[in-house]
């Protein structure tokens, strides 16, 4: 795992979940977020000087949480308008965190969210960030990161 | 005088982000117009009068660079105000965006920051006319 990596890819996710959807992140998880159920996962791909793959997972009730309160409503109960909040939630994330990696000069494609699929590869970055009773898990997946290549080498 | 907006972000959540901050921000909105990716937008600069356009860049069958870039190219829409409304964090690819006359508010945004970019470039073109 890269502590550059992590370290940028948790701060863009706690800027994001606290701007725009007004829960308060911790880096600290507690019993009861570990043990949340998976409620959904989305994921977005990026294409620049490297190219990799953000996936987002939450836990434990938060899913119509954040599109409530992204929308300032009491409620939101379609799951399409839920999906559409989480994923807007990762493009915004995927957004800060790579000129964080890459720096503000390399342009970057970043593809509309979607529903997530099973990734075999290990992650090369992974956090945690508690949020009430639930928490969210970011795992990226990057390929040619060459200052990794430099710490490997 | 009430300004007709157009909206142009393939997620429905932002798009009403952006309506009810615009709401909250006491401009004098008119008619509000919505696109999820630049052709539609494109469909609908041709039959609706637009004061401004409020566009993502990221989307889906054609993504808002190159619907300003036809925009621009087109008499009836050439100078029309944009303001992207995006995630996008390369100083490279903004500069060439604001060479094409766009302004830039990033996500997330305060109603403020919408407001002061929407009222600066609709100030900044009137002076050009001036």
């Amino acid at each position: 795992m890269s502590k550059k990596l992590e370290t940028e890819l948790y701060k863009a996710a706690a800027m994001t979940f606290e701007e725009l959807s007004f829960l308060l992140p911790t880096p600290e998880i507690d019993e009861q977020q570990l043990n949340a159920q998976v409620e959904a996962a989305v994921s977005v791909d990026f294409e620049g000087p490297f190219s990799g793959k953000l996936l987002v997972k939450v836990y434990g009730g938060l899913l119509p949480i954040l599109a409530a309160n992204m929308l300032g409503e009491e409620e939101v109960t379609s799951r399409t308008q839920q999906y559409d909040a989480l994923g807007e939630i990762a493009n915004v994330i995927c957004g800060h965190m790579l000129p964080g990696i890459a720096g503000s000069k390399d342009i970057f494609h970043v593809s509309p969210p979607r529903m997530a699929e099973s990734i075999d590869l290990p992650p090369m970055a992974e956090v945690q960030v508690g949020l009430g009773l639930g928490r969210a898990d970011l795992l990226l997946f990057v390929s040619r990161y060459p200052a990794l290549m430099e710490e490997s080498g | 005088m009430a300004l007709n907006i157009l909206i142009v972000d393939d997620s429905s959540v932002m798009r009403s982000i952006i309506i009810k901050t615009l709401r909250l921000s006491q401009l004098p909105l008119g008619e509000v117009h919505e696109a999820t990716n630049g052709q539609e937008a494109l469909k609908v600069l041709d039959g609706n009068w637009i004061d401004l356009a409020l566009v993502d860049i990221n989307m889906p069958v054609m993504d808002g660079e190159e619907m300003i870039n036809r925009m621009r190219q087109n008499p009836a829409t050439a100078d029309l105000p944009v303001i992207i409304v995006s995630t996008e964090g390369s100083e490279t690819r903004k500069e060439v965006l604001r060479q094409k006359g766009a302004g830039f508010v990033h996500k997330p945004f305060t109603p403020e920051t919408l407001r002061d970019a929407v009222l600066r470039t609709l100030g900044g073109l009137d002076e050009q006319k001036a």
